[in-house]
């Protein structure tokens, strides 16, 4: 596959500032002969909700990967803080959180809150951990349930746990894919308003893949748009609501102008743009 | 009962999951012992000969009469099965977690493993007679060809059966791969080697009788063999419900055993 030709088509390079804390330059992913990505230029500012949205197989969940260095980019570079993904991760930099919590079933709340912190630092002893951990379910508001098994809990309690073992790191960075895609949406709404709640007290970077408009206004600072075939950012949105935002915020007029204007976007996203 | 009053409404749910509880059984109890007054009639009616097949009065009798012998012949059987079944797990296991940690050793280890189950391995027990002669370590070798597969099988099934991106989380913080075999692996993969566990406990009978059949001195399939020469068929029956008592024992004392090590199982938590 020749990247060089079909970089060449006309998707324009977002600005990119000094104090972002991650930036993604000319990224692209060729995976199995196919072109996953093209030519992703990102960047997310230190401090900031940064939402990824498009169609299935816009290859949002691919570019996550790559800022947290799962996948290796083709082509392009990634930073976080000045380091290389993997680099940022070996370092407790970013905190992962996907669709299924994949919590440990023979291990408690508290111990699957602390069981990646126990695995990067070795020096914590178990009761370190245990405080760690039990610190994180209660930032999360589970700090009663610490002895129950996953089994035990909900869906969107399991979740929470997820999103306190990713906190146990002190990351810098929040790199969730579709955290609450497998929740009703009125576990859902109440999730997005405890992220939104946990981000702003801890003052962590988040960026969050979401299927949903709602979602992503509700929640973000910034929203960017993919396409598909192959996945590209095709739209950026800034969304001037003001924080703290709680559900009241998708009453105002100007969420109901943001979300139509998202949905229009999205709509031009679902086609291919090759050759454009 | 209907002409009661509800007063209370917590009885007719007990009365309702004793009836529940004892529905499950009894239907297998009383075909039972339908089938054994039947066995016992047919017997009787048709003038059956004893010894080729003895009524279940007969074989109760006989299982009294030789008690003391039987109950020998049944230690010596048990010992068997529980050193071949332990020592099949051990191995199992340690094949299993060979062929996951050592991908090369693993890739060469598998087909190989895989291509021995074809192996009638009942077809093994005289060579194994003649390697290690009459005693304990032939019955222990052949409980061990027969039951340690479905522990490794299990056991590897549920370590290649954890999530991706539980891995993913794993490798971002730097896991090393025996953290991640022993944390994540082992552990996930225990409901299944418990299921593994349970079948071996069943062939490691089987293993046992066979071992027996091919030569001992001692044992319950030692005692079948020699009472058959003897056309003694109420003691072969005799013999054969104490290897099916056997069986079902260490059957549920493995099924206490996964309680045990996995209370957490999915099977468990359901309800």
């Amino acid at each position: 596959m020749r990247i060089e030709t079909i970089r060449a088509a006309g998707d324009k390079p977002a600005h990119i500032r000094h104090d972002d804390l991650i930036s993604a330059k000319g990224v692209s992913v060729v995976i199995a002969r196919q072109l996953i990505l093209r030519n992703i230029d990102l960047s997310v500012p230190k401090g900031s909700f940064v939402s990824l949205i498009g169609p299935s197989g816009c290859g949002k969940s691919t570019l996550l990967k790559v800022l947290a260095g799962l996948v290796q980019p083709t082509q392009g570079s990634v930073s976080i803080a000045g380091l290389a993904p993997v680099e940022a991760a070996r370092k407790r930099m970013i905190g992962l959180v996907f669709q299924d919590a994949n919590l440990l079933p023979w291990k408690n709340a508290v111990d699957n809150a602390s069981m990646l912190l126990g695995i990067a630092d070795k020096s914590l002893s178990r009761s370190d951990l245990r405080a760690r951990g039990q610190e994180m379910l209660e930032l999360v508001g589970l700090g009663d349930s610490a002895h129950k098994r996953p089994h035990e809990l909900s869906g969107g309690m399991r979740q929470r746990v997820a999103i306190a073992r990713a906190l146990a790191l002190d990351p810098a960075v929040l790199l969730m894919d579709e955290p609450f895609g497998a929740l009703d949406a009125i576990t859902r709404d109440s999730m997005g308003q405890s992220l939104l709640e946990i981000w702003q007290r801890t003052g962590k970077t988040i960026v969050l893949v979401t299927h949903s408009i709602d979602e992503a206004i509700h929640l973000s600072r910034h929203v960017h748009v993919l396409g598909i075939k192959p996945g590209r950012i095709t739209e950026s949105l800034d969304i001037a609501l003001p924080y703290p935002r709680d559900l009241s915020v998708t009453e105002d007029p100007e969420f109901v102008r943001l979300v139509v204007q998202l949905r229009t976007m999205l709509r031009f996203s679902h086609q291919p743009g090759g050759a454009s | 009962m209907s002409d009661q009053p509800i007063t209370d409404l917590s009885e007719p749910r007990l009365a309702s999951s004793w009836s529940a509880a004892t529905g499950s059984w009894l239907p297998a109890v009383i075909l039972l012992l339908v089938t054994i007054v039947l066995w016992e009639a047919a017997v009787r009616i048709f003038a059956i000969s004893a010894f080729i097949v003895p009524a279940p009065s007969e074989i109760a009798k006989s299982l009294v009469a030789q008690w003391g012998t039987l109950m020998q012949a049944t230690l010596v059987t048990a010992g068997e099965i529980l050193f071949g079944f332990l020592v099949s797990v051990v191995v199992g296991i340690a094949i299993a977690l060979v062929i996951v940690r050592f991908d090369w050793l693993g890739r060469a280890l598998y087909p190989l493993v895989v291509l021995f189950q074809n192996v009638p391995k009942v077809a093994l027990a005289p060579i194994f007679i003649l390697w290690f002669g009459y005693g304990l370590a032939p019955k222990i070798g052949l409980i061990l060809v027969i039951a340690f597969f479905p522990v490794t099988l299990s056991m590897l099934a549920g370590m290649q059966s954890v999530d991706r991106s539980l891995l993913s989380l794993m490798n971002s913080v730097g896991a090393s791969p025996t953290q991640i075999l022993f944390r994540i692996r082992v552990p996930h993969s225990l409901p299944n080697l418990m299921a593994g566990t349970k079948i071996a406990a069943t062939l490691s009978v089987i293993g046992a009788i066979v071992g027996e059949f091919a030569g001992a001195s001692d044992g319950l399939g030692y005692v079948i063999q020699f009472a058959s020469t003897q056309l003694d068929t109420a003691l072969v029956f005799a013999a054969l419900l104490l290897v099916s008592v056997l069986g079902i024992a260490f059957y549920y004392a493995a099924e206490i055993l996964e309680r045990i090590v996995v209370p957490w199982a999915p099977k468990f938590s359901q309800s």
